[in-house]
C-alpha cells in the first residue's frame, strides 16, 4: 500500500477506522435527534382512542376484550408505504428470484445448516440484550449455545438445543430500550431491512455496531472498505439463505391481507409488543 | 374450553375424512364454523371506530361482504393445519363473558406453533371471536387493515377489495 513505512499504514488504518467510526456515531446521532422529534409526537400504537362500539344485539357486550390494539397513528406513512412498495419490488425482482435459484442448487438440510450458523453467529447481541435486561440465566444460556455448537455442532447444528434443550433467547437492542421504557417510536419501514419502528432501527443500529466483524479493518490489512464488504456479503447470504428457506411467505400473507402494508405493519408492531410483554415477565 | 376442544376435534376430523367428497367435507366445516365463530360480534370489531361512522344499511352490508370474506379466510387456514396434532394447554376465563383458550400445534416440518381463541359468551352459549396465531391477533390485524382503507381510500373501496381479495380466495380454493 503505501511506502512510508509500517507506522504510517498503521496510522491510516487506524485513522480510517476512526473515521469509520466517527460516520457511524454521527449518523447514529442524527437519527437520535430526528428520533427525539418524532419520538415526542404520537406513540404507534394509540390506545384508547376507539370509542365504544355501541352494539344492535342487546346482549352483545360492549367492548371486546383487546379491541384497542391494531389502530396505529403512522405519521411517516408516505416515506413507509413508498419503502415498502420499494422492498416488495426489489424482492420480487432480485431476493425472490435469487432465492429461488439457490434453494435449487442448495438443498434443504444444507440451507438449514447454513441457517443455524448464521444463528450461531449472532450471538453476541443475544447475549448483550439478555444481559442489559437482567435476564443472566439467559445470557448464560447464549454462551452456553455458542459454545457447545460451536465446538459440538461445529457451528452448523444445534446440539445445545437437540441434546441439551438449552433454548435460543432472542433479543435485540430495540427490546432492551422497549424494555426500559422507551417508547417504541413511529413505525418505520426501513430499505431492505423491513418493518421496523424508530426505536427499533436504532437498536439495529447499536446491535450491527456490537459485531465485531464491523471492526475488522482495524485489526487486519484490509482496504478501508474491506470489513463493510464483508459483512455486507455475510448480510446478503443470510438473506438469500433465509429467504430461500420461506420462499412462499410474501405469497400467503397476500392471500389473505386486504391491504398487505397495513397487515405487515400490524403483525410486526404486534410480535413486537408481545415480545416485551414477555420478557417483562421472565 | 369444551367449545373449543369439540370444534377443533370435529373440524380436524371432518378434514382428514379423505372418504367424504371435498364439497361435503367443504360444507360441514363451513356448519361447524357458522356454529362456532361468532362472526356479528367479528365484524363490529374488524370495523373499530368506523363502525359507528357508517350507515345501518352500509353495516349490513359490510357484515354480509366481511362474513363471506373471513369464513373462507378461516376455512382456508384450517385446511393448512390438517397434518398437526393439537395440544390443549389452558382456557383463562375473564370475567363471566370473555375466556381466552389456549393451544399448541404440532406440525411435522416446523416447531410448535401457538394457536389461542379468545371466546365470548352470549346467553350461555360460548362462541369463539379471535384467534391468535403465535400471539398475533388475526381480528386486530385486520382491524387495522381496515382502518387504513376507511381512512384513506373510504368506504366503498373497502367493500370492493373485500370482495375480490374473497373471490381470488375462493378461486385459490377451487370452490
Amino acid at each position: 500500500m503505501s511506502t512510508q513505512g509500517p507506522m504510517k499504514e498503521q496510522n491510516e488504518r487506524t485513522a480510517s477506522g476512526f473515521v469509520r467510526c466517527a460516520i457511524a456515531a454521527a449518523s447514529l446521532l442524527a437519527v437520535v435527534s430526528f428520533a427525539g422529534t418524532v419520538l415526542a409526537q404520537q406513540p404507534a400504537t394509540s390506545a384508547g382512542s376507539n370509542p365504544p362500539a355501541s352494539a344492535p344485539g342487546a346482549a352483545a357486550p360492549e367492548n371486546l376484550p383487546g379491541e384497542n390494539q391494531g389502530v396505529y397513528s403512522d405519521p411517516l406513512a408516505p416515506f413507509n408505504e413508498s419503502m415498502f412498495t420499494f422492498n416488495l419490488k426489489l424482492d420480487d425482482w432480485v431476493l425472490r428470484p435469487v432465492a429461488t435459484g439457490y434453494s435449487y442448487i442448495a438443498p434443504q438440510p444444507v440451507r438449514e445448516s447454513v441457517n443455524r450458523f448464521f444463528d450461531n453467529y449472532r450471538v453476541i447481541p443475544r447475549f448483550t440484550n439478555n444481559l442489559f435486561q437482567g435476564h443472566l440465566p439467559e445470557a448464560g444460556g447464549e454462551v452456553a449455545r455458542f459454545g457447545i455448537n460451536t465446538v459440538l455442532g461445529l457451528g452448523f447444528f444445534d446440539p445445545a438445543d437437540t441434546w441439551f434443550g438449552l433454548k435460543e433467547h432472542p433479543n435485540d437492542f430495540g427490546l432492551t430500550l422497549r424494555y426500559y421504557g422507551v417508547a417504541p417510536g413511529p413505525y418505520l419501514m426501513l430499505p431492505i431491512l423491513g418493518p421496523s419502528t424508530v426505536t427499533d432501527a436504532i437498536g439495529t443500529a447499536v446491535d450491527i455496531g456490537m459485531n465485531p466483524l464491523t471492526y475488522i479493518t482495524l485489526y487486519t490489512d484490509m482496504p478501508w472498505w474491506g470489513s463493510t464488504a464483508l459483512s455486507g456479503g455475510i448480510r446478503i447470504i443470510d438473506a438469500v439463505n433465509y429467504r430461500s428457506l420461506h420462499i412462499d411467505q410474501f405469497e400467503e400473507a397476500d392471500r389473505y391481507a386486504v391491504d398487505l402494508y397495513g397487515a405487515v405493519q400490524d403483525f410486526y408492531l404486534q410480535s413486537r409488543e408481545n415480545r416485551v410483554k414477555e420478557l417483562k415477565q421472565e | 374450553m369444551t367449545v373449543v376442544k369439540t370444534t377443533v376435534d370435529q373440524a380436524l376430523t371432518v378434514l382428514r375424512d379423505k372418504q367424504t367428497p371435498i364439497a361435503q367435507r367443504q360444507q360441514k366445516l363451513r356448519d361447524i364454523v357458522s356454529a362456532t365463530f361468532d362472526f356479528q360480534a367479528m365484524s363490529r370489531s374488524a370495523m373499530g371506530y368506523y363502525w359507528k361512522q357508517i350507515t345501518p344499511d352500509q353495516q349490513q352490508e359490510f357484515q354480509k361482504v366481511f362474513i363471506t370474506f373471513i369464513e373462507n379466510s378461516y376455512l382456508a387456514k384450517i385446511n393448512e393445519f390438517v397434518s398437526g396434532e393439537v395440544k390443549y394447554l389452558n382456557a383463562q376465563p375473564n370475567g363471566n363473558q370473555f375466556s381466552m383458550v389456549k393451544t399448541s400445534v404440532v406440525m411435522p416440518n416446523t416447531g410448535p406453533i401457538a394457536l389461542d381463541f379468545r371466546l365470548l359468551n352470549l346467553n350461555g352459549q360460548w362462541q369463539i371471536y379471535d384467534v391468535l396465531v403465535d400471539g398475533i391477533s388475526i381480528l386486530a390485524n385486520y382491524r387495522n387493515q381496515f382502518n387504513r382503507i376507511m381512512s384513506s381510500k373510504g368506504y366503498d373501496t373497502l367493500i370492493r377489495d373485500l370482495k375480490s381479495k374473497e373471490a381470488s380466495l375462493a378461486a385459490s380454493m377451487g370452490t
